[in-house]
């Protein structure tokens, strides 16, 4: 799905990313863990294609997307990228249904059959009854099943997924990462940062980051620090 | 399309009290642009219709005035009628008086002078003599004072004066004051109208044309023709004369008001420009949030500006709307003042959607192109 070779980032003295090399196959689900502050942010910006200013290599599906114009990096991230964050980021003065939509907006493919392919990931997300509602009538764990439904309306092949159980309670966690396994399973590759290891155990592969620095197990941290 | 003005009307919708504020401006602006417009068109309207009722279309009338007080007996003579007549596209001629006076040769002893002569007014005041009722037997006169002093250098009252080769008796002498034009002798009416009514002094020729002929080329010809045949070419000129300069110097007028208050909704524009502008400042940096989801789920750089700048355009469009009605509403008033009616065209509701959108896009553009250029990175930390 995607490989990185030698990324790095610098925010003028301040180097957020160094030597980050990490591949990540079709259908695999990566956890990727660290505290608050070490990188992990702006490594998930760099694999979005949010973030184009890095150093090294960055491939999704083996193409480089460093020179691609700001258009076609558009289309690229609504049509073949989902993104989940931790605060939902949904627009508060639209319903569910009218946020689940905004992708489709955008896209170029799908013009016609909108409303099913909304319908379709608002049961999947299990919201049906939902799609009139503003996201403030809900709950948090609502919430981010809408950011869900929204991140996987245009059938991405990859999903990125910022924190998405910060801001909720365990049990709601749980359901959440429940729908994060059933997208995985059926065939979708996911990316997650996470701080929690429970919600790490989801994943089938874990890294750490760490001050900048990628590593494969928790015990090469342990002994780089 | 569709989609992006609903979202334009729903974040519009959101914040009535402060875009019906910005909105405010356009809605004077457009409302006086659309006044300037109906009075416009309506003064050119009525002005054209009055045109109409002159029968203009075919016709022109050729002027003659004379350079000389010595002056002459006639200005166009049924010569220069014949002349005028022979001209390509005259269908007839018709030779009028622009005063009803006749001009006549006075003379006293061997003294003769050209003068101009009418019937008697209803009022006159006289500086010497009596006043008579005139009948059609007397053979009174009144003359001016140039006139007495012209012809009998000192008291003139009761003396013989031959008028085209009637006798008649000076009964009164009248002063001409600058601001005002007399004749230069009165008589009585049936006098007039009996010994003069044929010698009127013709100084107007009218030329009626046949349909679809060159007005200004039979007027230029037929002018050309009488400097070098009329008969009174020596002492006077010809002109063709327009009867739309009265209303030319109007609509002049007219328009340096327009002007004015074209300016004062100019500036009205402007303002309400700059707060559209500062309305749309504000409306992108509220909305960070959501302009980072739609860039983070496909929207491009040109998404956005298209959104923002729908948004302005439909900003400027629903006050341009209420400016409409409020300005309809305007000429509705200003119709019970003014001497001609008011109309509001089609075109000139065009003309006002058109400068409201134009002031939606212009003063739209510098915000909405923020909005697009802003860094994606910075706008997701957003909250």
């Amino acid at each position: 799905m995607l490989k990185v070779t030698d990324v790095g980032k610098a925010y003028g003295k301040f180097t957020a990313l160094e030597d980050i090399n990490l591949e990540v196959a079709d259908g695999e689900f990566l956890a990727i863990m660290g505290p608050s502050g070490s990188g992990k942010s702006t490594l998930i910006n760099i694999l979005g294609l949010l973030d184009q200013s890095y150093t090294g290599e960055y491939l999704l599906e083996d193409k480089s997307y460093k020179d691609v114009n700001d258009n076609e990096l558009s289309q690229i991230r609504g049509d073949q990228l989902g993104f989940v964050f931790q605060n939902f980021k949904l627009l508060t003065t639209y319903s569910v249904y009218e946020n689940i939509e905004v992708p489709l907006i955008y896209s170029k493919k799908a013009q016609h059959n909108k409303h099913e392919l909304v319908a379709d990931v608002i049961k999947k997300v299990g919201l049906d009854g939902k799609e009139k509602n503003l996201p403030s009538e809900l709950s948090g764990g609502q919430q981010q099943r809408v950011a869900i439904a929204r991140a996987i309306v245009n059938r991405p092949k990859l999903i990125i997924a910022d924190e998405p159980t910060g801001a909720l309670d365990s049990k709601t966690s749980k359901e959440i990462m429940d729908i994060f396994t059933k997208l995985n399973q059926a065939g979708t590759t996911i990316i997650m940062v996470t701080h929690d290891s429970e919600v790490a155990e989801y994943a089938m592969r874990t890294v750490y980051i760490r001050d900048g620095h990628l590593y494969n197990d928790e015990k090469s941290v342990k002994n780089h620090d | 399309m569709t989609d992006k003005i609903l979202i334009a009307f729903k974040s519009i919708g959101k914040n009535k009290n402060r875009n019906f504020l910005t909105m405010l401006g356009i809605i004077i602006g457009i409302a006086s642009v659309l006044c300037i417009l109906a009075i416009g068109d309506g003064f050119t309207h009525t002005m054209t219709k009055g045109m109409g009722n002159h029968d203009t279309r075919n016709k022109i009338t050729i002027a003659y005035e004379p350079t000389t007080d010595v002056s002459t007996d006639n200005g166009f003579t049924d010569n220069d009628a014949d002349i005028l007549s022979k001209i390509p596209g005259v269908n007839r001629v018709k030779l009028a008086s622009s005063s009803a006076e006749a001009s006549a040769k006075a003379s006293y002893k061997a003294k003769t002078t050209s003068i101009g002569l009418n019937k008697q007014p209803k009022h006159l005041k006289l500086v010497k003599g009596s006043y008579f009722t005139m009948d059609g037997s007397d053979n009174g006169i009144y003359i001016s004072e140039s006139l007495a002093h012209k012809l009998f250098k000192e008291n003139a009252i009761n003396r013989l004066i031959t008028i085209d080769g009637s006798v008649f008796v000076v009964q009164g002498i009248y002063s001409i004051g600058s601001m005002e034009y007399r004749p230069d002798a009165y008589v009585a009416k049936k006098t007039f109208k009996e010994l003069f009514s044929n010698q009127i002094f013709k100084d107007q020729a009218k030329l009626y044309l046949e349909a679809g002929s060159n007005k200004k080329q039979i007027g230029k010809t037929a002018v050309k023709k009488m400097k070098s045949l009329g008969e009174q070419k020596n002492t006077g000129k010809y002109s063709v004369s327009n009867p739309d300069a009265i209303s030319k110097q109007f609509t002049r007028i007219l328009n340096d008001v327009t002007y004015f208050i074209a300016f004062v909704a100019g500036i009205s524009l402007l303002i309400a420009g700059i707060g559209v502008m500062n309305v749309m400042y504000i409306t992108v940096s509220e909305r960070r949030k959501e302009i980072g989801i739609r860039r983070a789920f496909g929207a491009t750089s040109s998404d956005i500006r298209n959104q923002f700048l729908i948004e302005s355009v439909v900003l400027c469009v629903i006050g341009g709307i209420i400016g409409i009605i409020f300005g309809y509403l305007l000429v509705s008033i200003i119709n019970a003042f003014l001497p001609f009616k008011a109309v509001i065209t089609g075109y000139a509701i065009i003309l006002s959607l058109s400068v409201s959108t134009a002031v939606g896009l212009i003063f739209g553009f510098i915000p909405s192109n923020k909005a697009a250029q802003s860094e994606l990175v910075g706008l997701l930390k957003e909250e």
